[in-house]
């Protein structure tokens, strides 16, 4: 067995049930994309980390006629269509530094982005009304919506005692796969290679396990 | 908590789901069930993945307009932070639904739904309906069977979904509980009804017929109901 002995800092309560939760393929990363420095990805994460603007040229070039493509093909409208590719590259320059390879390849992240900035402007142009927005449709791992431990029930460390206890519980390879990305901070990625797993099932464990816990600690308040 | 659904949406309407084509009432069913169903959840982000990579396949040389003065204002702006994207995320202000004994806790993107405020109309037989306006396309309402409710013999002019939010209830075709999803059409002669009580979300993509005794004198006030409800939104 691990010994689970989180600091309040690195225990991310938040995110364990958002990891849960994830719309992101998984092991559909290429294995060089992080070497091969004009991988879109490699792009997308320079953007992220340094503003590179020669970056993000290279990024607008290869995927501005695909967006406008898309738009085309779910409004029929050529304006909103040309709006899209602003809109959708906006969102890729400004949401960059949220990209980690773990979200999945660069162009499926780019894809669901300009999916719900479409769905938001075609709502917005039909004059919907605006409750409920593409973000809610279809969540996103950075949601913080996932305090599963309810906070009126009892102090951070009651509530963290409380989970190390069914965290014992948890069969091996799961609790090495928590341990992992939870007290190591560790990314699934650099998880996976410490385990020796492959990153596919790491990801199922690791959801398998999240899993598991949420359901010993009870509902989601 | 993920209960096991035993009826769940076609590949097909995921497909259209994940590709965002469909109308926000229908996506909002859709993201709700898969919010309650692992299994429905993995298919979707496949069908997700798959999606993204056919669309990058697309080939460039179509003739489109050039985009290229668009960088220099987008580079222009600030980027967001880790922080700043984090402390955005509000709960929506109702998550749960309170029944009769119980209260029942809504699926996240439902409770947002049901943020605009429920207001809870009686129907015969039992049934108390709430509307929520998510688009102009489709008619949205949670609908709360009382246990021992019946809900008059009706038939859908367009398709019905229905997703399960708690309780049970049965029809000529089959017994449904939490989690389950169901498409119903307009070939479907429909007489629900629920023993213990049930919560369901639902939507209409048109006005339902009812097709037998008095409830058929409703079928007018229904569809006049529909109408100006798409007028008032439109």
């Amino acid at each position: 067995m691990y010994a689970l002995t989180p600091s309040v800092d690195n225990f991310t309560i938040g995110s364990i049930a958002v990891k849960n939760r994830t719309n992101t393929p998984v092991n559909q990363i290429k294995p060089l994309a992080k070497n091969d420095p004009n991988s879109d990805e490699s792009l997308l994460i320079a953007v992220g980390n340094t503003q590179d603007t020669n970056a993000f040229n290279q990024l607008f070039v290869r995927f501005s006629k695909k967006i406008f493509a898309m738009g085309m093909k779910l409004t029929r409208n050529e304006q909103v269509a040309h709006d899209l590719v602003q809109e959708a590259m906006l969102t890729v320059w400004q949401k960059a530094p949220l990209y980690d390879l773990d979200r999945g390849t660069a162009q499926s992240w780019i894809f669901t982005l300009t999916r719900n900035r479409c769905f938001d402007m075609l709502r917005k142009q039909k004059r919907q009304p605006n409750t409920i927005s593409a973000d809610d449709i279809w969540p996103t791992e950075g949601d913080g919506d996932a305090v599963f431990v309810n906070e009126e029930r009892g102090s951070l460390e009651v509530e963290i005692a409380q989970i190390e206890r069914f965290y014992s519980d948890l069969p091996e390879a799961q609790q090495a796969v928590v341990r992992q990305i939870f007290v190591l901070d560790r990314t699934h990625e650099e998880a996976a290679k410490a385990l020796q797993i492959p990153l596919g099932t790491l990801k199922s464990r690791l959801r398998l396990g999240v899993g598991k816990l949420r359901q010993l600690i009870g509902p989601t308040p | 908590m993920t209960n096991t659904a035993n009826f769940h949406p076609s590949i097909e309407l995921l497909n259209d789901f994940t590709q965002g084509k469909l109308a926000t009432g229908m996506s909002v069913a859709l993201s709700a069930h898969l919010e309650l169903c692992e299994a429905c959840q993995e298919k979707s982000s496949e069908l997700e993945s798959e999606a993204a990579k056919s669309w990058a396949k697309v080939a460039d040389d179509q003739v489109t307009p050039d985009f290229s003065d668009m960088i220099s204002t987008i580079v222009g702006q600030a980027q967001n932070s880790e922080q700043e994207s984090a402390g955005k995320q509000e709960r929506p202000p109702v998550n749960e639904i309170h029944m009769l004994h119980h209260s029942v806790t809504l699926p996240r993107v439902l409770a947002k739904a049901a943020s605009q405020g429920l207001v809870w109309k009686r129907l015969a037989g039992g049934i108390k309906q709430a509307s929520v306006i998510l688009d102009n396309k489709t008619q949205c309402e949670f609908i709360y069977m009382t246990p021992g409710s019946k809900v008059p013999v009706h038939r859908h002019q367009g398709s019905e979904v229905t997703l399960v939010l708690d309780g049970s209830f049965s029809d000529e075709l089959g017994h449904y509980k939490a989690s389950d999803f169901m498409v119903r059409t307009k070939d479907n002669l429909h007489k629900p009804a629920s023993e213990e009580g049930c919560l369901c979300f639902a939507v209409l993509d048109n006005p339902l017929t009812f097709t037998k005794g008095f409830a058929k004198l409703m079928n007018p006030f229904i569809g006049y109901k529909f109408r100006k409800a798409l007028a008032a939104r439109a």
